[in-house]
């Protein structure tokens, strides 16, 4: 039983899987309603998501913006992964927490403001998933530009969808040649799966040298090719800078969106006065 | 052979390592992102770290652009691509990993000098380690309003934040920064800057040694990081102010909502409207 439980989240958690849902995430929800809203509208949204929660200290305008937020996280139809990884990382960072401060004699006091940090934490983390993982990054970057992020970063992101499957794929590859090659530790007894999971450790060290090889070669071929196509100049150009920007319209949708969010808002304050 | 003459390298070779670090760091720091970590007991053993890679590339090529490509690769492949950007808090990250890597860079001479190489990939790490230890502590302290009555906090997170920065140095950055780049440095020296069209480093091509105006940039950068943290104490400020407006708060309320109603409304006929324009064009 135990042994097939490991199985089964070993056959999860393969490269394949990881590659399928990346690229899931990026470009698998391109018809949701929150994918086809204007990212510049989106990142002024989750401006106040991100940042507002922090600043205040009212459980029900907190409580609020939690829902909010959870609504426009399933809206976006962000894949699975994610999700477990979020919930993951709320927990280690105010759960292991929580537990300690028990263990230096807190009472049950201290479960009120912890709780409250979660939320907080909770809230900025979904606002941030529902942004950056419902818009296609194309879009996204597009929307970044707008703000007058460097060039750069547009880049990057751009680049980063585009190489990832091909280097995830490398890697992959580098990794299966070291297992054929290699000849693993017994792992049987405690001592030898300490040695075993050194071994493994040891081989992923190891494949990052050819990948850094062949990633240095790739790297000059990207540059050598943006290059011929003007990129360091069209990058600090206006006139390009508007070309690409063109394609961004805000529209009814937009407004609708940012209104029905401050209704809510709204009438979660109102809730708050009245109680 | 213009392309080959110095080490500190032309734009587009900048640019090369600008994108050969965040390919790399990134695609890294997502597996960290994705691998489970596991704990025994207390002692958590996260492959918390792949700073070998920016640290290697650092030593090897220009620092500053593998820093800033090493930092920007963490953001954009383990923070944006999967939705995780935590806002103010990746700033910090961004900041310190830049400035960590970019100090270790810039402290190796000569990278086939294995001490030299072995101080500055420890010294870099734990200074990545330290300020976002120190960070950390101040974000509890401000986030949590009254931090300082709340019984066994105060201790729970110095010795938590304490704790995890021995462990984050001992284990991942001994096995995973300090072990990977005493390997790698000097095997990838003199094989990999030609790839990139440049002369490997030596005493005469390198920047030359840690001033004080280095010290100086890193310091106010990471007063800066601080600062965007810190952005949240004014958080009580705000709460004051809200407390003032008590008496009409209700019926500033009623207004916001009344005014959403209105906004939403509006929306939605004019939507309608522009529908049946189109229809009818």
């Amino acid at each position: 039983m135990n042994k097939k439980l490991s199985e089964n989240v070993l056959d999860k958690f393969s490269m394949d899987f990881l590659r399928n849902q990346v690229l899931k995430n990026a470009y698998g929800n391109n018809n949701t309603v929150i994918a086809q809203l204007d990212p510049r509208i989106l990142l002024l949204w989750y401006l106040f998501f991100g940042l507002a929660p922090w600043f205040v200290h009212q459980l029900w305008f907190l409580l609020a913006s939690f829902l909010l937020v959870l609504v426009t996280t399933k809206l976006a139809r962000v894949a699975g992964l994610v999700l477990f990884l979020f919930a993951v990382g709320v927990f280690s960072q105010t759960g292991y927490l929580l537990v300690v401060s028990l263990l230096f004699g807190g009472d049950a006091s201290t479960v009120t403001p912890l709780l409250v940090l979660t939320l907080k934490v909770a809230t900025c983390s979904l606002a941030s998933v529902t942004v950056f993982s419902g818009l296609d990054p194309d879009r996204l970057s597009n929307g970044l530009m707008w703000y007058g992020c460097p060039e750069r970063l547009s880049f990057s992101i751009a680049y980063a969808y585009r190489v990832l499957p091909m280097l995830m794929e490398e890697f992959q590859n580098i990794l299966l040649s070291y297992r054929m090659r290699g000849n693993p530790p017994d792992s049987d007894t405690l001592w030898g799966k300490v040695k075993y999971l050194c071994y493994q450790v040891k081989v992923i060290i190891h494949a990052f040298y050819p990948l850094m090889l062949n990633t240095a070669k790739r790297a000059r071929t990207t540059v050598e090719a943006l290059e011929i196509k003007g990129y360091r100049y069209a990058a600090v150009n206006k006139a390009v800078k508007k070309m690409k920007l063109s394609t961004l319209k805000v529209g009814y949708n937009d407004f609708l969106f940012l209104a029905l969010s401050f209704l809510w808002m709204a009438v979660a304050m109102l809730v708050s006065t009245m109680l | 052979m213009e392309m080959t003459k110095t080490q500190s390298a032309t734009q587009s070779q900048k640019l090369m390592v600008f994108v050969l670090t965040m390919a790399l760091y990134g695609l890294a720091t997502l597996f960290t992102e994705l691998i489970p970590q596991f704990q025994a007991g207390i002692v958590e053993f996260s492959v918390e770290y792949f700073l070998f890679i920016p640290l290697t590339l650092a030593m090897l090529f220009d620092p500053m652009s593998a820093a800033l490509g090493a930092a920007t690769g963490e953001l954009v492949f383990s923070e944006i691509m999967l939705g995780q950007f935590g806002g103010l808090g990746e700033l910090e990250k961004f900041i310190t990993v830049t400035i960590g890597v970019y100090i270790a860079g810039r402290m190796v001479k000569n990278p086939q000098n294995r001490k030299m190489v072995a101080v500055a990939a420890i010294t870099g790490t734990a200074l990545q380690l330290l300020m976002g230890t120190v960070i950390d502590i101040f974000k509890v302290q401000f986030a949590v309003s009254d931090f300082e009555a709340v019984a066994g906090l105060p201790e729970s997170v110095f010795a938590t934040e304490g704790f995890a920065f021995l462990n984050d140095l001992l284990f991942s950055g001994i096995l995973f920064c300090l072990l990977p780049t005493m390997f790698l440095v000097p095997k990838l020296y003199g094989k990999m800057e030609p790839l990139l069209g440049m002369r490997p480093r030596d005493g005469k091509t390198g920047l030359g040694r840690i001033n004080v105006k280095v010290l100086l940039g890193a310091a106010i950068a990471f007063a800066a990081a601080a600062g965007a943290e810190l952005l949240a104490e004014s958080g009580t400020a705000l709460v004051d102010w809200e407390a003032s407006w008590a008496e009409s708060q209700t019926a500033i309320a009623v207004a916001m909502v009344a005014a959403g109603v209105v906004a939403v409304l509006a929306l939605i006929v004019l939507k309608a409207k522009a529908g049946k324009r189109e229809k009818a064009a």
